[in-house]
């Protein structure tokens, strides 16, 4: 009877560990530290880096070889990262860059475990998302950068007051080199042959759900759908913040009812696809636009370039989508055409860092205006936007030669998709909750905002 | 006399059995170090943790009871703890019934024994991705078959049609699912337990007029107890951990749930990693263990009388 209850123990201590899981790898770290052989080879770590921090105090003065460790994703299939440090490294020879890559799914997740506790050695790391940026400042992980910013004389205007939007109490603890903003993507072929003029860079929304309508074509087989929308919040919650009056962090949300109602009600009449269709297939955007069924979509900058490099490559089919162009977001009743929602991809230095200074100069120089050339010839949008970044993107092959195209590029206001707020990961996670439950009609668009409302103000109010 | 004492001492410390115990210590050394570092230390600090307040890189607190307390008023803890008792109340049962019927006419002599068995089996041995993208095929909402029939056959209105991955349905989806695709594995368990029933009870009771039934009311069914205690620990324990199974059926390809199919497993993530509040999740984590450890010792208990 005993070795029965025993192995019920055992099986239950086992059936535990199986739970535990997220305490366990969070507790790999002070578990290490009872481990005698970790605590070694720890101490043979701090020797090097002591020394190292001793080099880097004379580094200032001369240029003495630096290694430089910067946290990435996709290396793989992303153009820029090579470029950055290839031209970084041309012109400041004494430097190497070295690149981790770290995946995209799951970037600032394994970004937040690697500079957990003090095993971390990167200098620099690629700041993905607003959340996991927010998680690394209250981590302490990386290092506020206005003295660097004041002692250098950055001006922070050339970044069209995206960098007010990340500050966390006064202080700035990443540069933008990236900014995504969104446009309308909408296909050509599909307006020429329904006989409708073109969208433009002025369009209210009233004027763009008529437009949508009148694209629509819900005969089966010949199927054209006026608009579409990814299964993200973004494409339709944050429609409703570019009044500049709100935001998605207020708690509340009554202003996003329109939004939803323009969008559940296309869907209804067939304008767009179903969200529970699109989150039951999966059904990624890029498929979705280059099949040629989709009259305009609204979508990030980002795509711009995947349009270019996969209608080149052969990977879209060019008679379904390769007559493609943009124009800027629709806006609201009396606000100003090209308000549009950004993201933007940032460098910070970590406090790891054993040479903050080099460090520095890096981030300085990538998201300056060198790092936006760069970042323009691979065809990104890099956050310094001016006119010359312009003209090299809307000369890029592949891009749509109309010249309101290229006008769709001018931004005039650019609202962060979430601004910083120190608990903007958990309004995000109930925000997206709450969009799944009206998108897919378990609650009515008023229950979901009462529920957003509840919740995030519980959140706030904590 | 001290030095023989410490030399006795000494053989007594080296002593046969001792050596013996060191030998057999060394063996499982390998494993349980491994196990200790990555398993029990691991559990042991989510215990504690559950008390503490901690985020991955900034000092620990202490928070006392307060972790607990707050899982009351979280809305998004009780769904995901509803969810995941529904799931677990819907598949135990249905899924031990299921298993234990194939396991009963698999046993017997029929034609294409062998392919009916490895067929049941299949869907164990197939990839979870895989055969959730199967089924989400066969229920997509506007253009899966089972939709399909619903219209052109039993003309349900295209607006009323089902929506099998959200709102109401999609527990009853997973537990479908599941259903599907774990009762090979325990008919296999069930099918051993089975063969293990001599046939000599079997023939006594025929002798005695016994009919099916009441050979599988008082044969079969006392006979396989502790194979079916086995099936249905483990089932609860598999049940109060589903996480992938939601994620891939209602998930969609953000990998979000909302409330409606929310379960515990994939919150104590969210929190723990999404948002690094370790202590919170790890009090999620220990409700999900007392959970399944009171289930657990309730048909333990249970097994025990009737083995009586």
């Amino acid at each position: 009877m005993k070795k029965k209850l025993m192995s019920a123990v055992l099986a239950m201590s086992l059936v535990g560990s199986l739970l535990a899981g997220c305490g366990s790898s969070a507790s790999t770290d002070s578990a290490a530290n009872t481990d005698t052989a970790t605590t070694t080879e720890k101490a043979e770590e701090a020797a090097p880096a002591e020394t190292t921090a001793a080099e880097a105090a004379e580094e200032a003065t001369d240029a003495e070889p630096v290694t430089l460790k910067w946290a990435i994703w996709d290396k793989e299939t992303t153009a820029y990262w090579d470029a950055l440090a290839e031209a970084y490294q041309a012109a400041n020879p004494n430097v190497t860059i070295e690149m981790v890559d770290l995946g995209s799914t799951d970037y600032m997740t394994v970004l937040a475990t690697e500079l957990s506790g003090d095993g971390s050695d990167f200098d620099v790391v690629t700041i993905k998302d607003v959340p996991g940026y927010a998680t690394l400042v209250q981590k302490n992980a990386i290092l506020p950068l206005d003295d660097y910013i004041a002692a250098d004389g950055v001006d922070l205007d050339m970044y069209a007051g995206a960098t007010d939007q990340v500050t966390v109490d006064g202080s700035l603890y990443e540069l933008p080199f990236r900014n995504d903003f969104w446009v309308l993507f909408y296909n050509k072929d599909l307006f020429d042959a329904a006989g409708v003029a073109y969208p433009t860079n002025d369009m209210t929304f009233d004027e763009y759900d008529a437009l949508a309508r009148e694209l629509t074509d819900t005969t089966f087989g010949s199927q054209v759908y006026g608009s579409h929308y990814h299964t993200w919040r973004s494409t339709v919650q944050l429609l409703a913040v570019l009044d500049g009056q709100h935001s998605v962090l207020d708690g509340e949300y009554e202003f996003m009812k329109p939004y939803y109602e323009m969008v559940l009600n296309q869907e209804a009449d067939g304008v767009c696809r179903k969200y529970t269709d699109l989150k039951t297939e999966g059904l990624h955007y890029s498929a979705a636009f280059s099949g040629g069924d989709v009259a305009m979509m609204n979508m990030g900058s980002w795509f711009i370039s995947t349009m270019m490099t996969n209608l080149q490559s052969g990977e879209y089919d060019s008679s379904l989508c390769g007559n493609w162009g943009i124009v800027k977001y629709p806006h609201a009743d009396g606000v100003e055409a090209g308000s549009t929602l950004g993201t933007i991809t940032g460098l910070s230095v970590t406090t790891a860092c054993d040479t903050p200074d080099a460090a520095w100069e890096f981030v300085k120089w990538v998201s300056g205006e060198n790092g936006a050339a760069v970042m323009a010839k691979t065809g990104n949008f890099p956050a310094v936007m001016n006119s010359e970044v312009q003209d090299l993107i809307a000369g890029l092959e592949g891009f749509p030669t109309d010249a309101e195209s290229k006008e769709a590029l001018n931004v005039s206001n650019l609202y962060l998709e979430l601004p910083y707020d120190a608990n903007c990961a958990e309004i995000n996670s109930v925000l997206d909750t709450y969009h799944g439950s009206i998108m897919s009609g378990e609650m009515s668009i008023d229950d979901g905002i009462a529920a957003m409302n509840t919740e995030v103000q519980a959140i706030i109010n904590k | 006399m001290a030095d023989q004492a410490s030399a006795v001492t000494k053989k007594k410390g080296l002593s046969r059995q001792t050596k013996r115990d060191l030998v057999a210590y060394s063996f499982i050394a390998p494993n349980f170090i491994g196990f200790a570092v990555f398993t029990l230390i691991p559990i042991v600090f989510a215990f504690a943790l559950a008390f503490l307040n901690w985020d991955g890189s900034n000092p620990i607190t202490f928070a006392g009871f307060d972790n607990f307390k707050q899982l009351f008023s979280d809305t998004f803890f009780k769904a995901a703890l509803k969810n995941t008792i529904i799931y677990c109340v819907g598949t135990v049962p249905l899924t031990m019934i299921a298993s234990l019927a194939l396991a009963i006419v698999l046993n017997q002599k029929v034609i294409g024994r062998g392919v009916f068995r490895t067929l049941s089996f299949f869907p164990y041995v197939a990839s979870l991705v895989a055969v959730t993208a199967v089924w989400k095929m066969l229920f997509h909402p506007s253009k899966g078959p089972i939709n399909n029939i619903l219209y052109t056959y039993f003309k349900v209105p295209l607006e009323e049609l089902p929506q099998w991955f959200s709102g109401g349905l999609v527990l009853l989806s997973m537990v479908l699912f599941s259903v599907w695709k774990y009762m090979g594995y325990y008919m296999v368990i069930y099918l051993a337990g089975l063969q293990g029933i001599s046939s000599e009870l079997y023939e006594a009771a025929s002798l005695d007029g016994a009919g099916t039934w009441a050979k599988f009311r008082y044969i079969t069914w006392p006979q396989l107890q502790s194979t079916t205690f086995f099936v249905v620990v483990m089932l609860t324990i598999n049940c109060f951990k589903v996480y992938d199974i939601a994620i891939m059926l209602a998930g969609g390809g953000s990998g979000e749930l909302t409330t409606s199919a929310t379960v515990l497993v994939y919150y104590i993530y969210q929190k723990a990693f999404m948002e690094w509040k370790l202590g919170y999740s790890s009090a999620v984590a220990m409700v999900l263990f007392v959970l399944v450890f009171v289930v657990t010792m309730i048909q333990f208990r249970g097994q025990k009388k009737y083995a009586e």
